[in-house]
């Protein structure tokens, strides 16, 4: 799969984090194939585990729930754009009223901007207490969409859609996108109403006050007015204020500036800052959407590494198992005499050699480790094969071929061969292994002594 | 990226029974490869494994039959050479290979070598338990005339009565003066990189080989860290936020067996997560059942994140109400501002409000408690888990003995406060995917990371007793 622009890339990661949360909650899925398919493409993790995701989620036929879930949320996204613009315009006619009497200009202008900009308010504020989850109207559009879309897995495709973006970073953008586009709509049909209705009826405009000082209005209006006007929208003047107190008509200018007062406070308060605030939410949501990835520390992909992106492989074997040489001794040789022979083999340093006083008469060379002392003991048996001969084995140590190619060798020359493992019954004992060894290598009936009293009773007597 | 590396090929050698295998398995964190056992000859050919950096292969390692009869081999190559003829010594080791006994007594060793001559570099496994013996002088003779550089391993450095010392004078006297201690069983945390680094030395051509394999062996272990983390962290909120409602006057008994059994099943799940994470089997560990002796009878209903939770949502629903109601007042036209947009204000906040909190007040007039696990409880899993992660960091895959961990001492248990997430989890019944009205939410993914980084970052130097958490 090539690297997807921005809409596939999400489709793919959408997909991916509803296998993951699916096989989290429901136990893995069967995805040997899968797997496969992912390993027959070069690329990284990440790329393997959508290639895996796209696999496995086209068996379980999540693209479509998933596809069903997106044309629910446009078709909500569409439901609430009428609600807007009816709530805009509806804002816009209830503001003005039915124009049997003058309009109250603060409450048409608290009607337009009112709840805009205390939800504004809200989402800013959002930002300085943090925690929330993005705007609520965007909440509340994932809500309708939900119980929209309906089917199998229909809860899963929201799940996972919310876990990505809240992990990327992106959802409290998207929300608020949705929320101030929706605003936007909402406000720019109650202009559109505004101009419509104040450009084909006739409406007085008024202040009323019980209360407060007539200059107060004054003031007031100038104040709301200032920056719409700095942009070219009218402002009424300080007469035509004090004059707007209901009880005497006002002359057509008066009107069309009042008009244009509260077209300009609309614009200005309502629909740039929520322009503004889209725009913002658009581009921080667009920019976090392309830095889309896998984290590989999540609980369901961590575990897949090893098979997605191996990090070691098999390379088999050079050739099968021959049939191995084991040494054998085949007969024992013809002990003339009655010398008995002990003799150590590698035994390590730490063992005294002799273990014990050898009697008188009994041959015992220095311990056996190298080649040419292996050599003087075999000539030396073989110019006088003894009738007993004792080899002192270190039973920690493994016995290798080298060794019982020794000892068979050994055994040949002797008319009986007794074996003692000396130091068995301590770590690493080997015991076992010894006795399996010497009997392979012929040697079953040999003895096999550990202690150092049966084996000086042995090399004396030839009995345990 | 880098220019590419050259594949480093590195023979495994020495004599029988010293734990070639094993040092395979655990270089390659596989627990299954070859055979292992306390005999001579379990290996009887030449096996591979290659290590792979970030997808690509770095490192080959081939696995070698024992060294068993170096004495007669060499005597037996000496003979190879004719009087008056001059043989170097790879020469002579080809020599021996195309003759007749690479086929006959010295098969196994006629592999070994053939191996070694295809290779970049040797290891050579010494089981430091062993006494340095003639035939071992003999069959280093032979590798050594192979002309690949030889770096001793000395294996089984963790068990008390070794010849470490031994080995090494030996080995210097044999001028292979770089060494390194690697015990397969129980490997230092840093002797991966110890053993590479050494290797290094012996192969100038290949350091660049060896610093990537070193860099992914590191970026690999972080990953596992904080992936191990997450695990814990999950069960361990999993767990806190696992409650069940019970009528007052039901068998609480069952209920607290049911909920023992969730518990249990989930921190099971979490072992064999962890442990396939670290790449080893589920006999590699024998746990020691999770003592629950007792459930929390109550509700935390008054956290105050709950409480957050709660005023943001009855926010929400004031301003879904008021949109509503400002809708109601554009459809009415009649009515000014007012009246339709803060009775619907009212109306969404006390819905959503009566939503959330109501239906849990509601049961509990109606006599239902609910039943959690211990804090103690807690406290142990994650002390647990923590240990668990820090010995499987600590072991080597060529180890065959279960896996025990102390108990945890249980001073510890008591002391100290909860980490900030588990109180919070505690008021979320709906974190638990453990219980069946489970909802993802980003606030549960947000606490569960941090607690995980909590986790994974205690884990790595308490060496020592676990602290108190």
């Amino acid at each position: 799969m090539p690297p997807a622009a921005a809409p596939d890339a999400l489709a793919a990661h959408w997909l991916a984090e509803t296998v993951r949360i699916r096989e989290a909650h429901w136990g893995p899925l069967e995805d040997s194939e899968a797997v496969r398919q992912a390993l027959r493409q070069a690329g990284s993790f990440e790329d393997r585990v959508l290639l895996r995701a796209r696999a496995l989620g086209e068996r379980e036929g999540l693209p479509a729930t998933l596809r069903r879930w997106r044309h629910a949320a446009f078709a909500t996204l569409a439901l609430l754009a009428c609600a807007a613009v009816l709530a805009g315009a509806g804002a816009a006619t209830a503001a003005l009223g039915d124009g049997s009497r003058p309009t109250n200009v603060l409450w048409a202008l608290g009607t337009l901007l009112g709840l805009h900009l205390l939800t504004l308010l809200l989402w800013l504020s959002s930002f300085l207490l943090g925690g929330s989850e993005g705007s609520w109207l965007g909440q509340a559009w994932l809500w309708m969409t939900r119980r929209l879309a309906r089917g199998p897995d229909a809860a899963l495709a929201p799940q996972a859609l919310t876990a990505l973006l809240a992990r990327n970073g992106s959802l409290r953008w998207l929300l608020g996108a949705v929320s101030h586009a929706w605003w936007l709509v909402a406000l720019v049909a109650a202009l559109l109403t505004l101009l419509v209705v104040l450009s084909t009826r006739r409406y007085g405009f008024a202040w009323e006050t019980t209360l407060l000082h007539p200059e107060t209005f004054v003031r007031l209006t100038h104040a709301v007015g200032w920056l719409p006007a700095q942009l070219g929208f009218p402002l009424p003047d300080a007469a035509t204020v004090r004059a707007s107190d209901g009880m005497q008509a006002l002359p057509p200018d008066a009107r069309t500036a009042w008009s244009g007062w509260l077209i300009g406070a609309l614009a200005v308060y309502g629909i740039a800052p929520r322009l503004l605030a889209w725009a913002l939410c658009a581009w921080r949501a667009r920019r976090s959407l392309r830095r889309l990835g896998i984290d590989p520390a999540l609980p369901g992909y961590a575990n897949l590494r090893e098979r997605l992106a191996p990090s070691v492989e098999r390379l088999g074997i050079d050739a099968p198992d021959d049939r191995a040489y084991m040494p054998r001794l085949d007969r024992a040789g013809g002990g003339a005499g009655s010398a008995a022979v002990m003799a150590g083999i590698e035994l390590p340093p730490d063992l005294a050699w002799p273990p014990f006083p050898v009697a008188e008469g009994v041959h015992c060379p220095e311990v056996l480790d190298t080649r040419e002392q292996r050599k003087a003991l075999l000539d030396a048996l073989s110019q006088h094969p003894p009738a007993r001969l004792l080899l002192a084995c270190d039973a920690r140590q493994t016995p290798d071929r080298g060794s019982l190619a020794l000892i068979v060798e050994l055994a040949a020359l002797a008319a009986r061969t007794g074996i003692w493992l000396m130091g068995a019954g301590s770590e690493p004992d080997r015991t076992p292994q010894w006795r399996e060894r010497l009997a392979a290598a012929g040697l079953a009936a040999a003895p096999v002594l550990t202690e150092a009293g049966d084996a000086a009773r042995w090399l004396e007597h030839g009995d345990g | 990226m880098a220019e590419p590396v050259p594949i480093l090929k590195v023979a495994v050698v020495g004599h029988t029974n010293t734990g070639k295998t094993s040092l395979l398995r655990t270089l390659t964190r596989d627990g299954s490869f070859g055979k292992v056992s306390d005999s001579p000859g379990t290996t009887r050919h030449v096996e591979g494994s290659r290590l792979l950096a970030e997808g690509r292969p770095v490192l080959e390692l081939f696995d070698t039959p024992g060294m068993e009869d170096g004495i007669a081999l060499l005597e037996y190559l000496e003979r190879l050479q004719q009087p008056g003829e001059r043989l170097d010594g790879p020469a002579r080791v080809q020599r021996f290979l195309d003759g007749p006994e690479a086929h006959g007594r010295f098969e196994q060793e006629a592999r070994v070598l053939r191996k070694l001559l295809d290779c970049d570099a040797a290891l050579y496994v010494i089981d430091a338990r062993d006494p340095v013996l003639g035939k071992h002088r003999d069959e280093l003779a032979i590798l050594a005339s192979c002309g690949r550089p030889l770096l001793p391993v000395l294996n089984f450095v963790g068990s008390p009565p070794h010849r470490a010392d031994e080995w090494r004078a030996a080995m210097s006297r044999l001028a292979l003066h770089a060494q390194v201690e690697f015990d397969t069983v129980a490997p230092a945390l840093d002797g991966e990189q110890q053993l590479y680094s050494r290797l290094g030395m012996l192969l100038d051509r290949h350091r660049s080989t060896l610093t990537a394999l070193m860099a992914d062996l590191d970026r690999q272990r972080a990953a596992r860290r904080v992936a191990a983390g997450r695990l814990v962290a999950d069960m361990l909120i999993d767990i806190a936020a696992l409650r069940l409602p019970v009528r007052t006057g039901e068998d609480e008994r069952a209920a607290l067996e049911l909920l023992r059994g969730k518990a249990r099943r989930r921190e099971q799940q979490c072992v064999e997560a962890l442990l396939a994470l670290y790449r080893f089997r589920p006999e590699d560990y024998a746990a020691e059942p999770l003592p629950l002796a007792d459930g929390r009878w109550g509700m935390d209903l008054f956290h105050p994140q709950a409480l957050k939770d709660m005023g943001i949502s009855l926010g929400k629903g004031m301003a879904a109400g008021a949109m509503a109601g400002a809708t109601l007042d554009a459809f009415t036209a009649g009515l000014s501002l007012g009246t339709a947009t803060i009775l619907g204000a009212a109306a969404g906040g006390l819905w959503q409000g009566a939503d959330r909190l109501g239906q849990r007040m509601l049961g509990r007039i109606r006599g239902w408690r609910e039943l959690t696990v211990d804090d103690a409880v807690l406290r142990l899993l994650a002390l647990r888990q923590q240990a668990l992660v820090r010995a499987l960091e600590r072991r080597g895959h060529a180890a065959r003995d279960p896996m025990r961990l102390p108990p945890p001492a249980d001073e510890p248990l008591r002391k100290g406060p909860l980490p900030d997430a588990l109180p919070e989890a505690r008021s979320q019944p709906s974190w638990s995917t453990l219980s069946a009205d489970y909802a993802d939410s980003p606030r549960r993914e947000a606490v569960a990371r941090a607690l995980a980084e909590q986790l994974s970052a205690e884990a790595p130097d308490a060496a020592a007793p676990p602290a108190a958490r």
